[in-house]
C-alpha cells in the first residue's frame, strides 16, 4: 500500500470517529441541535440522490418529493398493516418508490425544463392520490404512531443519536454507491451521452436504458429516505409527505454544496440547513429564507460549482466553466 | 451478409430512398458513390438504424434488424462512423474506445485497445481528450477505431477522407486496406473523389436521387451513361 493511500484511510478512520462517536458525543444533551443534524442529514440524502440523477443520467428533476412520500408511505404501510420488520420495510420503501418511477419513464424523451416539469406534475398527482385513497391512507387525516425504530442489542435505535446513525449511515452509504456508479463503465457511459448522445448510440449503449437506471437508483434513495424519516417522526400526512420543500432544499442543498461532487449535496444540506435553522431564523423570525435565498443567488454568481470547489480551489487559479 | 430490400425513406415530402436494394457479402469492400443528396447517408442511418424506414428490410447475418434501435444493431456487429467526427465528448481517446468494447462488443480488452490504437495511429494519443485535443485526421481515425472497438462484421464508413489533403487522404486509404485486410470484415466506404474510390473498392455503387443507379467493378460502374449524366448533369453519348 502506498504512503498516500496509507493517509487517506488513516484520514477516513479519523473522519469515521468524528462523525460516529465524536458529534454524538459532543451534542449529547442538545436534542434539538441533534434533531436539527437528522433533518439536515435526510434533506442531504435526497439532494445526494437529485444530483446523481442530473449528473450521470443529466435530468434535473422538480418532482424527487414524490419518491421521499411514496417511500414514506410504503414503508409505514407495510410496517403498520402487514408487520415487517422495519429495516426490510424501509428499503422496500426505497424499491416502490423506484416502481413508481416507471410511471414517468415516458416524460425520460423529454429534455431540460420539459423533463423537470413533467416530474413535478408527477409529484402532485402523488400527493392528490395519498390524499383520496382513503382506505389505504388514511387521506388528509394521516398516519400516526408508526412503529419507530427498534432497540437492537440494546441500543435503542428510536433515540435521536440512534436516527442520527441511521440516516450517516445510509448517506454514506449512498455516496459510496454513488461513486461506485460514477467511476464504473456505465458512468463513463453516461458521461459521454450527456454531450453525445447520438456517437454513444452508435457504439452500443442503450442511452435511454442507463438514464432509467439513474432514475430509479435515484428513486430508490429517496424513497429510502422519505421511509427513514417516516419512521423517524413517526407521522405522516400527505401535505407533508409530498410537500414541495422536500424538492425544493435538496436542490438548494446540492447546488449550494456543488451537486457535481460526491459530498457536496451533503455538505450543503447540513450548512444550509443549519445556517437558515440556527442563526436566521433566530434573527428573522419571519421571512429567514430570503437570506438563504440571497445566499444562493451570491453561490451560484461567484462560485457555480458550490461550496466544496470553492474550499478546495486553490488559491491564485482561476477557474472558469 | 448484409442485404437491404427495397427500402424506402420519406422525411415528410422528401423522399430519400426510393427502394434500394443492395447485398453486401462478408468481407467486401463496397464503394458507395454518388452527388450531394443522393442519400449515401441516409442509407448508413438506414442500415444503422439512426432514421425510420417507411418500407423495405434490413436484414443482416440472416436476421431482419429492421426495426431494431441503433444500440443494437451497433451490438449486433454493425459498424458507422460519421461524417462529421462525433467524438464521445468529455472523455479521453482511449475512455471512447473503453466504451465502445464495453458496450457494443460487450467486454473490455485492453490489450486490443493498445492494438487498435497503433492500428489507426493514435498510439501516443490515448490520454488526449477526445473532443478537444485531436487534429480532424486523428478525429476521423478516431472514428474509425471507435466503430471498429465494437467488434463489427461490417463498417460503414461516411467520408473519413473528405477534407483530408492528397497525401493524408492516400495515407488514410492505405490503412483503411489494411484494416480490411487485416480484421477481415466488410466495408462500405462513402467517398467523391472516384480516383480514391477506383483504387481502394473493386465494387462500387452509385445511388442518385435516393435510387441505386449502378453497382459493379470501378471501370465499369464509371462508364456507365447514367453514372455519368448523375455527375455532369449532362447525359453522356455513346
Amino acid at each position: 500500500m502506498s504512503a498516500a493511500a496509507g493517509t487517506r484511510i488513516a484520514w477516513a478512520v479519523v473522519l469515521g470517529l468524528v462523525l460516529y462517536a465524536g458529534v454524538p458525543y459532543a451534542l449529547a444533551g442538545n436534542l434539538y441541535l441533534m434533531s436539527m443534524i437528522v433533518a439536515a442529514l435526510t434533506i442531504g440524502g435526497i439532494a445526494l440522490a437529485w444530483a446523481l440523477l442530473g449528473n450521470l443520467g443529466g435530468l434535473v428533476s422538480f418532482g424527487h418529493a414524490a419518491f421521499f412520500g411514496v417511500g414514506a408511505y410504503a414503508s409505514a404501510l407495510l410496517v403498520m398493516k402487514s408487520g415487517w420488520p422495519i429495516a426490510f420495510a424501509v428499503v422496500a420503501g426505497g424499491v416502490v418508490a423506484a416502481l413508481s418511477a416507471v410511471l414517468v419513464l415516458p416524460a425520460l424523451r423529454l429534455r431540460g425544463p420539459y423533463f423537470a416539469l413533467a416530474v413535478l406534475a408527477y409529484a402532485h398527482i402523488f400527493r392528490i392520490v395519498a390524499t383520496e385513497w382513503k382506505g389505504l391512507t388514511n387521506g388528509a387525516g394521516g398516519l400516526s404512531n408508526i412503529p419507530r425504530f427498534p432497540v437492537v442489542a440494546g441500543y435503542d435505535f428510536a433515540s435521536k443519536t440512534g436516527g442520527y446513525w441511521i440516516a450517516l449511515s445510509l448517506v454514506l452509504a449512498f455516496v459510496l454507491v454513488y461513486w461506485r456508479v460514477r467511476e464504473s463503465h456505465y458512468g463513463t457511459a453516461l458521461r459521454a451521452m450527456l454531450h453525445s448522445e447520438e456517437a454513444t448510440r452508435a457504439v452500443g449503449v442503450n442511452s435511454t436504458l442507463l438514464k432509467a437506471m439513474m432514475l430509479f437508483l435515484s428513486a430508490f434513495m429517496t424513497g429510502v429516505m422519505g421511509a427513514f424519516n417516516a419512521h423517524y417522526i413517526n407521522f405522516l400526512e400527505p401535505d407533508y409527505a409530498f410537500s414541495g420543500l422536500w424538492t425544493m432544499l435538496p436542490i438548494v442543498a446540492a447546488i449550494f454544496g456543488g451537486y457535481r461532487t460526491l459530498f457536496g449535496p451533503i455538505v450543503g444540506a447540513v450548512v444550509v440547513y443549519l445556517v437558515d435553522q440556527l442563526v436566521f431564523k433566530a434573527v428573522m423570525p419571519i421571512g429567514h429564507q430570503i437570506v438563504l435565498g440571497a445566499l444562493l443567488a451570491a453561490m451560484i454568481l461567484f462560485s457555480p460549482g458550490g461550496l466544496l470547489p470553492l474550499l478546495t480551489r486553490r488559491p491564485g487559479r482561476a477557474q472558469h466553466a | 451478409m448484409l442485404e437491404i430490400d427495397g427500402l424506402s425513406v420519406r422525411f415528410g415530402g422528401v423522399t430519400a430512398l426510393d427502394g434500394v436494394s443492395l447485398h453486401v457479402g462478408a468481407r467486401e469492400l463496397v464503394g458507395l458513390v454518388g452527388p450531394n443528396g443522393a442519400g449515401k447517408t441516409t442509407l448508413f442511418n438506414a442500415i444503422a438504424g439512426t432514421v425510420r424506414t417507411q418500407r423495405g428490410a434490413v436484414r443482416f447475418d440472416g436476421q431482419d434488424l429492421s426495426r431494431r434501435p441503433a444500440y443494437a444493431r451497433a451490438r449486433h456487429g454493425i459498424g458507422r462512423t460519421f461524417q462529421i467526427p462525433q467524438p464521445m465528448h468529455a472523455l479521453t481517446v482511449a475512455d471512447n474506445l473503453t466504451v465502445a468494447q464495453r458496450f457494443g462488443a460487450g467486454r473490455v480488452d485492453p490489450q486490443a485497445l493498445d492494438e487498435l490504437l497503433a492500428l489507426v495511429g493514435l498510439a501516443d494519443k490515448g490520454f488526449a481528450d477526445a473532443a478537444t485535443e485531436l487534429s480532424l485526421t486523428e478525429l476521423k481515425s478516431l472514428e474509425v477505431a471507435k466503430a471498429l472497438a465494437t467488434r463489427p462484421r461490417l463498417l460503414l464508413l461516411d467520408e473519413v477522407l473528405a477534407g483530408l489533403e492528397a497525401h493524408g487522404k492516400r495515407r488514410f486509404a492505405r490503412m483503411l486496406a489494411e484494416i480490411h485486410q487485416r480484421l477481415q470484415l466488410a466495408i462500405v466506404v462513402i467517398e467523391h473523389d472516384i480516383e480514391t474510390i477506383s483504387a481502394l473498392c473493386p465494387r462500387v455503387a452509385v445511388l442518385d436521387f435516393g435510387r441505386l443507379i449502378a453497382d459493379g467493378t470501378p471501370d465499369s460502374v464509371f462508364a456507365d451513361a447514367a453514372v455519368i449524366a448523375s455527375y455532369t448533369g449532362v447525359a453522356a453519348h455513346a
